[in-house]
């Protein structure tokens, strides 16, 4: 079981659209795959048109009160589940907090599921907080999207420190850049910059489409409605190049 | 979710249309796809799948073909793979998931195409207010057969598939499928699943004439003959010819060992005939075995040396084909088919009222009695002189009384209690497991000599010959712990309580 969570300390990069379309590429090659919505605003439970709502709330799923198991929804698509969002999560943090070794809780809850699930996608709420601690603790790869922008290259720094200093050698931070538009000449230059900077940067760049902001309307992944296009492609290639990491 | 029921079959009279019309007007469906499609149901030979409870099928569309396991229970899939045909071997199956649930199920096992049934495939969405699906309804509207509709329950949407499940069976009088379609797809041929086994399940009367009783179990030898002889000739798969050589052995045995029951004169001809076809069909069945065991002698040897076995595979496999062409020209004789029809012709006869043989009327269970006795006897008297020092011969010929008592017991194990015929088979057959295995060696050491002079004589590479050297040596010390083991195991075979249980078994008098 490989744990990927999109994640970043800033918001609006494209975490939910990457977690969402991610992980239904990697359900179509036939990996039994799991996505986590730990957003309380629940985007990607939204997209997959499942409620956001989680019995028990955060509380006694944090306390590991209910079995993970029941609280999976299949999705519309093949070998893709999903664990939906529920809007107490805003205080997971709270509920971690009054939990022994919090930051390892996330990486406990998931351990049962390591049979049934070959892929586990957390899409994780922004902010640096005790719960990504713990998401940086449960995760494998941390998948970390970036807008050629000078203060979203502030947070990826800021992100590196922080996972120098916590010492999270086994986590393997893969940035990639995000809503990129050519024709603005700052994302132009911030990308070139990055290169040289971010040597892990990964080669693949997701667009600013309009495709990808269609997902709310259509509610289903680009590759669904638009399987052609320019995005749909883009997410593609970027899973290639997260799969290789991982084999 | 075990308690709902999940596989409905529709009134013979009732048009899919119609029931569409009615379930829409209750719920929001999507039919997601309709296509002509047809099913075929494969299975191995002796029915390997569905005596484990799984069905395997390939559904093929214009657009789509697909293969699928299938629960027998449910009627739910277990796993899935597009494929345009279903490959012959479980190793040949490029999904991975599909090769782990077949392969121990199958062993060396083909599949083979059952039978197909045309049919309309409906797939539905059951779709709640957000537009998502909740439940997936399959509906197959055979040609020749009423429909049924099948619910794919999706995972935490257990209340919708209850829901849809109840709304069938009670308000559009939907009834539950007692079996799987393939029952009744099979019907249509008069056949029924699982109508092959191996296994012998010969019922016997106690008070049926001994010579009546023994053209009945000839009769069902012969069957397992005439039903695995085209797989033999087509060379299908290794397991043909292995039941036919059974049934064949069989037959020796009994005509051997049921000896003044029918006359002499036709037990004479016929165990010549089938000494024949034991000896002409053995060749064939040596390379089989050979070719099912070479991934082991593979493995046994160190990693490094393992690719030098392959000429010898090459070897085996020529000599595999050559003996199995053999075999088929002299199924195919004049001689094979004249003597086997005399054979059953000569069963189907009626019994004379007063035959001349000894034994000809006794009971059946007086027979079975005194004969299984005997060669109870025979084993542990045969048993009994060989020390460490006696020479393999003589392991060999108690190797064959053991099948030979063992082939009697399975005649006549339904004229004993089950469990106790049962447990003196398997003390049997653990004794008959170290003299095969020190059999099986031996020949297997001498055999592969034999082929070694041969590549030799080829210029095959020194490094080949070199692994097979270590592979016989490998085999010779497998040879010599059976031999060690036997004196062990054939204590355990003659203590007392065990005698005494054959003894009390078979009414034996010491």
């Amino acid at each position: 079981m490989t744990v990927i969570a999109a994640y970043n300390i800033k918001g609006g990069v494209g975490k939910t659209s990457t977690a969402v379309n991610l992980a239904y590429c990697a359900a179509q090659q036939g990996h039994q795959t799991l996505i986590w919505d730990l957003d309380p605003q629940g985007a990607s439970s939204y997209y997959f048109r499942i409620k956001a709502k989680v019995k028990g709330g955060g509380k006694s799923l944090v306390a590991g009160d209910r079995d993970l198991d029941a609280l999976i929804k299949g999705t519309d698509f093949e070998n893709l589940d999903m664990l939906p969002a529920d809007f107490s999560f805003r205080n997971l943090d709270l509920r971690l907090d009054e939990r022994k070794k919090p930051t390892r809780r996330l990486q406990k809850l998931l351990k049962p599921l390591r049979e049934e699930y070959q892929l586990i996608f957390l899409d994780c709420p922004p902010n640096i907080s005790l719960l990504s601690e713990a998401v940086f603790e449960a995760a494998d790869i941390l998948l970390s999207p970036v807008i050629p922008t000078s203060l979203s290259i502030r947070s990826l720094a800021q992100l590196k420190r922080f996972l120098e200093e916590h010492k999270l050698k086994n986590l393997k931070l893969m940035p990639f850049l995000s809503m990129a538009d050519r024709r603005k000449k700052m994302h132009r230059e911030v990308m070139a910059h990055l290169v040289e900077d971010y040597p892990e940067l990964l080669e693949t760049v997701i667009p600013c489409a309009s495709d990808i902001e269609r997902m709310g309307l259509e509610r289903m992944p680009v590759a669904v409605f638009a399987g052609k296009s320019r995005a749909s492609e883009a997410y593609r290639a970027l899973w290639r190049e997260v799969e290789q990491a991982i084999r | 979710m075990s308690e709902i029921n999940l596989h409905f079959q529709l009134p013979g009279n009732q048009k899919i249309d119609k029931f569409l019309a009615k379930i829409s007007k209750k719920k929001d469906l999507q039919i997601a796809s309709q296509q002509y499609s047809l099913k075929t149901f494969y299975d191995s030979f002796d029915w390997r799948l569905f005596n484990a409870g799984v069905l395997c099928e390939l559904n093929q569309s214009k657009s789509d073909s697909r293969l699928t396991l299938v629960d027998l229970q449910s009627g739910q899939p277990i796993a899935a793979a597009e494929m345009d045909q279903a490959p012959r071997f479980a190793e040949e199956f490029a999904d991975a998931r599909l090769q782990s649930i077949l392969a121990p199920l199958l062993k060396m096992r083909a599949l083979l195409s059952l039978t197909s049934l045309s049919y309309q495939a409906y797939r539905i969405n059951i779709l709640n207010k957000d537009g998502k699906t909740t439940l997936r309804l399959l509906i197959e509207d055979y040609e020749l057969l009423p429909a049924r509709v099948y619910l794919q329950p999706i995972k935490g949407y257990d209340k919708t598939a209850k829901r849809i499940s109840a709304l069938l069976e009670k308000k559009l009088g939907l009834k539950m499928a007692k079996k799987p379609v393939i029952y009744a797809a099979l019907e249509l041929q008069g056949r029924k699943p699982a109508d092959y086994s191996a296994k012998l399940a010969i019922q016997l009367d106690p008070k049926m004439r001994a010579d009546l009783s023994c053209k009945y179990i000839y009769s069902h030898l012969l069957q397992a003959i005439k039903v695995n002889e085209a797989g033999t000739i087509d060379a299908i798969d290794s397991e043909f010819l292995h039941d036919f050589r059974v049934a064949v052995r069989r037959t020796r045995a009994g005509l051997s060992q049921l000896k003044r029951v029918l006359p002499a004169a036709v037990v004479g001809r016929n165990a010549e005939f089938f000494a024949w076809l034991g000896q002409i069909s053995g060749p064939a069945r040596d390379m089989d075995v050979y070719l099912l065991n070479f991934a082991s002698y593979q493995h046994s040897l160190p990693e490094d040396m393992q690719g030098d076995l392959q000429p010898l595979y090459e070897l085996i496999k020529v000599k595999q084909h050559q003996s199995h062409r053999e075999l088929a020209a002299k199924l195919k004789s004049v001689e094979y088919i004249g003597k086997l029809q005399a054979w059953e012709d000569y069963l189907k006869e009626s019994v004379v009222k007063r035959p001349a043989e000894a034994d000809a009327l006794l009971s059946i269970k007086q027979l079975a009695d005194k004969r299984l006795w005997r060669v109870y006897r025979r084993v542990l008297n045969q048993g009994n002189a060989i020390s460490d020092q006696t020479p393999p011969k003589a392991l060999h010929r108690l190797r064959k009384t053991c099948k030979k008592l063992r082939y009697l017991m399975e005649f006549f194990q339904s004229l004993y209690p089950e469990k106790k015929i049962k447990r003196q088979i398997k003390a049997l057959k653990e004794l008959q497991d170290i003299l095969g295995d020190f059999q099986d060696y031996q020949v297997q050491e001498s055999t592969l000599k034999r082929f070694a002079n041969e590549m030799m004589a080829e210029q095959t590479s020194a490094d080949t010959l070199i692994a097979m050297g270590v592979l016989v040596q490998n085999l010779r010390q497998q040879r010599l712990r059976a031999r060690q083991a036997f004196a062990g195991c054939f204590d355990k075979f003659k203590r007392p309580e065990n005698q005494a249980s054959f003894q009390a078994l078979f009414s034996g008098k010491l």
